[in-house]
């Protein structure tokens, strides 16, 4: 090579390359690194640069003259965005390459252009050698996460808006076909057809599909068993005539003032032509009243009993749905359940305090384990204990018994109010974690001493103790004691770490992700295992060596992180990681069980769409690379 | 015969061996197979620089070249030479650049003419190449833009090209390379997939105008 000749041309490359961000900021070996390697092609009109079936890209795109349009392929979106333009100096597929799998979009050129091109494995190089072209693609990852995250709410919205107000129409509000029949059928059919469908309500309408009458489930009582109603007999003597109907497009809140009206709690709903679209029930309209946070909050605070608050626990999940479908994200979402969550059983432990005397104790009301770290997702089960101190006026025995008995009802009420008990026993009940002071710095010591598999286990749950209720001081000084213990004992330390990468992100070496082989669960991921622990454990580890008091993992991330020196942005990604895997738990658990299947963590990648994927993907990368750091650290 | 015989030992005596060396290395290459397609095939773009001769006439000072390999324009794949005082050298240099791939110009009346001169002057014969002349073969391939031959400047401007410094032979190359790019994607959709289609073309082109 002519090194005269090639430098002229890589010179006209940088400076075209220095007029466009982020290259414009790049640091000049990288620059440098950069223009040697781009090689310049030429795209026509309407030409095809990449596309999803070209598989994992092979270069990495710099529009140098010209445009090219990102269009989405397939019929499911992934973008907010149906088509995208790109001009000189934007690059092209960021997402794709870095994690190395088929672009989502098709890449078009709309007029005549030149792209540079980068083979995919010098733009790897490029991230290594450039920490402003790293910090540049990971912001970019980033925003794809907002995007998902407004898709989300594109998706749902809809839904929650429906929800919220009585003036949606009753075509949005009618979710299935009516079930009805003819005027002619026998009226045991017909009851068998109500039953069949599980409805309580039955439409009769003729073959023009009008309808003529309706029976009810009151109806079946007082005018069919009560009289001995022959069951031979045509539907059309039993029925109510003429129903009640509305046309889809009137609202809500016409349905409702409807059944006010006259007393009934069925409308039919009709289209313009007046035949059947739909039935309307009053629990329908019921489900439309909004729920908000300071209703529930005040809700919870006045309650007087378990019912009232088993009613506030069922608001909490609504509220959580619609803050999910309103897009919020999952850090605040978390902190939203946790703070109702708190408050809730706040009010459970002071509705106790009234059937049990502790006057006088010095006692904290601990949480362990997710609620600990303020991670509560919907389908966590209680994780509690007690922490008090034993006056010098009383006798231990007596006073431990008292504080058993009201965490037993505290317990039940919890688990009345949808916290579940604890399998493992893990709570305050239990007279093992019912503790003094000294007891719990005597168990927590243990563990430090020595620790065996089991000891470390333990270590992951009641180390993210937090107060619920109580004296807060109290476990202050025992996070102060604990910190002391764990900061200056490397040995402990390593084997926190090593039970910390246990286990391994399912990032896989073909595949994109290794789903479990559990024969149960094909294909799916358990996002709590294989997911949210890597950070959680690789976090706390952070907190025990640095002594960070917070509990909550991306508290535990940023500050503990900060204090080894980890830069803030890659903390920022995985902090990022983190929330996405919780976003995609909760929005599992909660949109995908919506119909009253319960809720677990596992994730099908492959319904996941495009985007998420490819951002599940980065997240476990993310993992992988806060273990990394702890390998390095502890030399495992 | 064959233009590499022409440069066999004993052929030019004002050849060193080191010079000698290169040519044989040359001759070692097996022809292009112009039949392959563009996107198979390495296209080298060349730009004379002349200043005026004693005499009148002009006489070649620089040349610049740049390939398009694969349909791609890679800065390593360059090449620039001054005559001065090394003129063989420089030309030597030119031969083993092209290693026998297609040359493209825009004006060959111009361009390969002073050229081949050149070569002549200082290697003894002038190769035989297969040249392609964008001037020729513009107007074929886009018969919208034009009815006859135009200016390169009239080209460029046409498909946005910059051109960054027109007494720079390299940059003049680099111009009429991206040119070529243009040239070669109209060329695919036309079905003129390979040099061999474009060579033709270009005498059908040359023969119609009586050239």
């Amino acid at each position: 090579m002519d090194t005269s000749a090639s430098d002229t041309l890589i010179r006209t490359n940088l400076d075209f390359l220095r007029r466009h961000a982020p290259f414009d900021r790049m640091e000049t070996e990288a620059l440098r690194f950069l223009g040697e390697r781009l090689a310049t092609a030429f795209y026509p009109a309407e030409a095809e640069i990449l596309i999803p079936e070209d598989g994992p890209p092979r270069f990495f795109y710099i529009v140098y003259r010209g445009k090219v349009q990102a269009r989405q392929v397939g019929s499911v979106s992934v973008t907010e965005y149906s088509t995208l333009t790109l001009g000189p100096g934007e690059g092209f597929p960021i997402g794709a390459i870095s994690a190395g799998r088929p672009s989502t979009n098709g890449y078009i050129a709309v007029e005549d252009s030149y792209c540079f091109q980068l083979p995919a494995a010098d733009f790897l190089k490029l991230q290594e050698l450039s920490p402003t072209f790293q910090l540049f693609c990971t912001r970019y990852i980033a925003s794809l996460l907002n995007q998902s995250r407004e898709q989300l709410q594109v998706q749902f919205s809809q839904r929650a808006a429906e929800q919220q107000t009585m003036t949606t129409s009753l075509s949005n509000l009618v979710k299935k076909a009516p079930v009805f029949v003819g005027p002619e059928l026998a009226t045991r059919s017909a009851l068998e057809r109500m039953v069949e469908a599980g409805v309580g309500c039955l439409a009769v309408a003729g073959e023009d599909e009008k309808p003529v009458g309706v029976l009810t489930q009151s109806d079946i009582l007082k005018r069919i068993v009560l009289p001995g109603f022959d069951l031979t007999r045509p539907i059309a003597e039993v029925m109510t005539t003429p129903p009640h109907t509305l046309n889809a497009s009137a609202s809500a809140y016409d349905a409702a003032l409807e059944m006010a009206t006259h007393g009934v709690r069925h409308i039919l709903v009709v289209d313009t032509d007046d035949k059947l679209k739909g039935v309307i029930s009053e629990r329908d309209l019921f489900a439309l009243q909004r729920i908000g946070l300071r209703q529930i909050r005040s809700g919870i605070e006045s309650a007087a009993d378990v019912q009232a608050l088993q009613r506030a626990s069922r608001d909490i999940r609504q509220l959580a749905l619609n803050l999910l479908a309103q897009g919020i994200g999952a850090e605040q979402l978390t902190q939203f359940i946790s703070a109702l969550n708190d408050a809730l059983t706040r009010r459970i432990i002071e509705l106790n305090l009234n059937r049990h005397d502790l006057y006088g104790v010095e006692y904290a009301w601990l949480a362990f384990g997710s609620e600990g770290r303020h991670e509560q997702t919907l389908s966590t089960d209680q994780d509690n204990g007690i922490l008090y101190i034993l006056p010098e006026w009383a006798d231990k025995e007596p006073l431990k018994l008292r504080l058993l008995e009201f965490a037993k009802d505290v317990n039940n009420d919890l688990a009345a109010c949808g916290f579940p008990l604890c399998e493992g026993n893990i709570m305050a009940s239990n007279p093992e974690l019912c503790l003094t002071f000294d007891e719990w710095r005597e168990k927590f010591g243990t563990w430090i001493r020595e620790p065996h598999p089991e000891a470390l286990l333990n270590a992951t749950i009641f180390f993210d103790y937090r107060v619920l209720y109580g004296d807060e001081k109290l476990a202050h000084k025992l996070r102060h004691w604990l910190l002391s213990m764990t900061g200056g004992n490397p040995a402990f330390l390593k084997a926190m770490a090593t039970n910390a990468l246990d286990v391994s992100p399912p990032l896989g070496k073909i595949r994109d992700f290794v789903t479990d082989d559990d024969a149960r669960h094909p294909g799916t991921i358990d996002l709590k295992k294989f997911g949210a622990r890597l950070f959680v454990d690789a976090a706390r580890v952070l907190s025990l060596r640095t002594g960070v008091d917070a509990t909550s993992t991306v508290q535990r991330l940023r500050q503990g992180g900060s204090r080894i020196g980890m830069p803030a942005e890659e903390l920022a990604a995985m902090a990022d990681g983190f929330h996405f895997i919780q976003l995609l738990r909760l929005r599992h658990q909660h949109l995908d069980t919506d119909h009253g299947s319960s809720g677990d963590n596992r994730v099908k990648p492959d319904d996941l769409n495009e985007l998420d994927r490819r951002i599940l993907k980065e997240a476990f990368r993310q993992a992988r690379k806060i273990q990394l750091r702890l390998k390095l650290d502890y030399q495992i | 015969m064959n233009w590499l015989s022409r440069l066999l030992p004993g052929s030019n005596p004002a050849l060193d061996p080191e010079q000698r060396a290169a040519l044989d290395a040359i001759i070692a290459l097996p022809p292009p197979d112009l039949a392959r397609s563009h996107y198979e095939t390495r296209y080298v773009v060349i730009n004379a620089e002349t200043g005026p001769m004693d005499g009148g006439g002009q006489r070649l000072l620089a040349v610049g070249a740049v390939a398009i390999n694969q349909g791609l324009l890679h800065p390593a794949d360059a090449y620039r030479a001054q005559l001065g005082s090394a003129p063989v050298d420089a030309m030597i240099g030119l031969v083993r650049f092209i290693a026998r791939s297609p040359v493209v110009v825009f004006n060959a009346p111009f361009n390969q003419g002073t050229l081949e001169r050149a070569l002549e002057q200082n290697l003894g014969s002038a190769p035989d190449l297969d040249w392609i002349d964008l001037m020729v073969l513009m107007p074929s391939l886009f018969p919208e833009r034009t009815t006859g031959q135009a200016r390169m400047d009239a080209w460029l401007g046409a498909f946005g090209i910059d051109r960054l410094d027109h007494r720079d032979a390299l940059l003049e190359a680099l111009c009429v390379a991206q040119l070529l790019q243009v040239a070669l994607a109209r060329a695919n959709a036309q079905g003129l997939a390979s040099p061999r289609d474009l060579l033709d073309t270009q005498s059908s082109r040359k023969w119609l105008r009586g050239s």
